[in-house]
């Protein structure tokens, strides 16, 4: 516990500094009188009482929510001792926003009362915010020495990004071998009929036509394309965003990764996830219910982190960045360094599929709008045109998600591909 | 509410000092003074309260010395918990600003402070039959020495009290 003494102190040091000099000058001893209760006040400074004794617990409503929701964080003191002033500062993490309440008190407790003082917080934002500091400061009876401590308790709140739901998602140019929903090229159980062949010894009475071996003489079944699930790899861009928080390119880009995430797991789809920006992290691919939470957990963390370097996703493990992957690439493209990535990627043989997050119209949504921004505005969005056609030279397919629209607008604007798809297994 | 307190001082110290002098310049000082009071209420800044109260201070000084009163007891005291009572509000509602309160924090306060003064008050009446006492002891070329020495020493002790109080402990 830190002792200090406070301000109030000095203050009453300096007025009876003045008072008792003014009455030695003047020759005056009332001036003595008037500096009297300041100097019994000070006089209290040289009595050492025993240290106020109390504890404090802090609790916290939730410690995962949705961006937009509200938590509630409650303190609770008990007095061992008296306590004649104490100031409390509960914890308010940057970006969180005061709901209701105050995330400071004062109290004056007496020997075994106890105090319990709450209010809410929302966050705007994902992340994880350390809510597990309260600052205490307690004074004595006159308000001259104070006794400062930090309460420590490990209380996080984990704040993920909302989910959009989402009907239709890019289709995946190759399936895996386990059972999912897309049709495969290869030929195995399923619902979707195939081909049609003679009867061969292990066919299944079930498989057998019975127009076709009526009408034929003999007889023939019926083949059916396996339903197969595929492995999607969401590729975030935080090289750089542009944007004010909790709207920012990348805010954007997150919520559309973890509604992509939510969407294709829905699907029975193995899930993976690729930050490439100044550090590269990864999510190996999966599928289930854990897996979103995983993928979750990695999108809250996603930040951009400045470098020069431009990362070699040779490096990535093939087991993260499989080549029968579907990668969507989620980016503003601002950073030249991610689109030549998706391009390396693309040369490579990958599926690749970008979406990006128009740093203009995010731009225009967080600045005041004006003639000069409107033209420049314009002239951006003219040389990012330039850009995305850049790009669809090269093969890539390309969509555009201009926020505030959905982002379900962005992807139907994709043409079905494949129909069936061909198989690794 | 500890506003109110802080408003209640400033105008308790008013209408200690108002009665003592008529000299237009100690009123202009005083009129600063409540000046400063305001603005120490109005924003919390613990400076403004600071020199509000030395200025009041000085003012009710150069009352003093203009006047050439006989010695009062009552009023000196009244200035001096008064001034003590406005660094204390404005001290205590700097702290209250966008806390939320709990307990009587004002009455607790409030009733400390009574304490305090009864204190102040038996203080005065043991340190004027000490001076008394002792005024009859001195000699009068001594007085002015004796007074200037007791001064630095009082002021010297206060500012080892409140060094000492820094110490954790």
């Amino acid at each position: 516990m830190t002792a200090r003494v406070t301000p109030l102190a000095l203050s009453i040091l300096a007025v009876a500094g003045w008072a008792v000099s003014l009455a030695v000058l003047l020759a005056r001893p009332e001036l003595l009188l008037v500096a009297l209760p300041g100097v019994l006040a000070l006089a209290t400074l040289g009595r050492r009482g025993p240290l106020p004794r109390y504890t404090i617990t802090h609790r916290l409503s939730a410690d995962r929510l949705f961006e937009g929701e509200t938590l509630t964080v409650t303190v609770t003191v008990e007095a061992a001792s008296p306590i004649a002033l104490l100031e409390l500062r509960g914890p308010l993490p940057a970006g969180a926003v005061l709901r209701a309440g105050r995330p400071r008190a004062i109290m004056v407790l007496r020997a075994g009362e106890a105090a319990e003082w709450s209010y809410d917080v929302r966050f705007p934002r994902r992340g994880v915010h350390d809510l597990g500091a309260v600052a205490v400061r307690i004074r004595d009876r006159l308000g001259l020495r104070t006794w400062e401590r930090r309460h420590v308790a490990p209380l996080a709140a984990r704040v993920f990004p909302r989910i959009v739901p989402l009907r239709s998602v890019p289709r995946p140019a190759r399936t895996q071998p386990s059972v999912g929903d897309y049709v495969s090229s290869a030929l195995g159980e399923g619902i979707e009929p195939g081909d049609v062949r003679q009867f061969a010894p292990g066919d299944r009475i079930k498989q057998v036509n019975w127009r076709a071996s009526l009408r034929l003489g003999q007889l023939y079944v019926t083949e059916r394309h396996r339903e197969r699930n595929a492995d999607v790899v969401l590729m975030l861009d935080t090289l750089a965003e542009v944007g004010a928080p909790p709207e920012t390119t990348l805010d954007l880009g997150v919520r559309a990764a973890v509604s992509l995430a939510a969407a294709y797991l829905a699907r029975k789809d193995r899930v993976g996830l690729l930050s490439y920006g100044g550090v590269i992290s990864w999510v190996r691919p999966a599928s289930g219910l854990v897996q979103y939470e995983r993928v979750a957990d990695g999108l809250l963390r996603a930040d951009v982190v400045f470098t020069y370097v431009a990362k070699d996703l040779l490096r990535v493990p093939t087991r993260v960045l499989s080549p029968q992957a579907l990668v969507l690439a989620i980016t503003p493209l601002l950073d030249r360094r991610f689109s030549r990535a998706a391009l390396d990627l693309a040369a490579r043989g990958f599926d690749v599929v970008v979406l990006v997050v128009s740093p203009v119209a995010v731009t225009r949504a967080a600045i005041r709008p004006s003639p000069a921004d409107d033209l420049a505005g314009r002239l951006w969005d003219l040389e990012r045109r330039g850009d995305l056609a850049e790009l669809r030279r090269h093969g890539l397919p390309v969509l555009e998600w201009r926020p505030p629209e959905p982002l379900e607008a962005a992807l139907v604007d994709l043409p079905r591909r494949r129909v069936r798809l061909p198989s690794a297994g | 509410m500890t506003r109110l307190l802080a408003a209640a001082a400033a105008g308790a110290l008013v209408l200690l000092l108002a009665p003592t002098t008529s000299a237009s310049p100690v009123l202009a000082v005083g009129g600063l003074a409540l000046a400063l009071c305001a603005l120490a209420i109005a924003t919390g800044w613990r400076w403004a309260a600071t020199a509000a109260a030395v200025l009041f201070l000085i003012a009710y000084a150069a009352a003093l010395s203009i006047e050439s009163r006989p010695l009062e007891v009552a009023r000196p005291l009244g200035v001096g918990l008064a001034l003590l009572l406005l660094l204390g509000a404005v001290d205590l509602a700097d702290r209250a600003r966008g806390a939320s309160r709990h307990g009587r924090v004002v009455a607790a306060a409030l009733g400390r402070f009574v304490l305090l003064g009864a204190g102040v008050a038996a203080a005065a009446m043991l340190a004027l039959a000490l001076a008394t006492a002792l005024a009859s002891a001195l000699t009068a070329p001594a007085a002015p020495l004796l007074a200037a020495a007791g001064a630095l020493a009082a002021v010297w002790a206060l500012a080892a009290l409140v060094r000492r109080g820094a110490r954790p402990g």
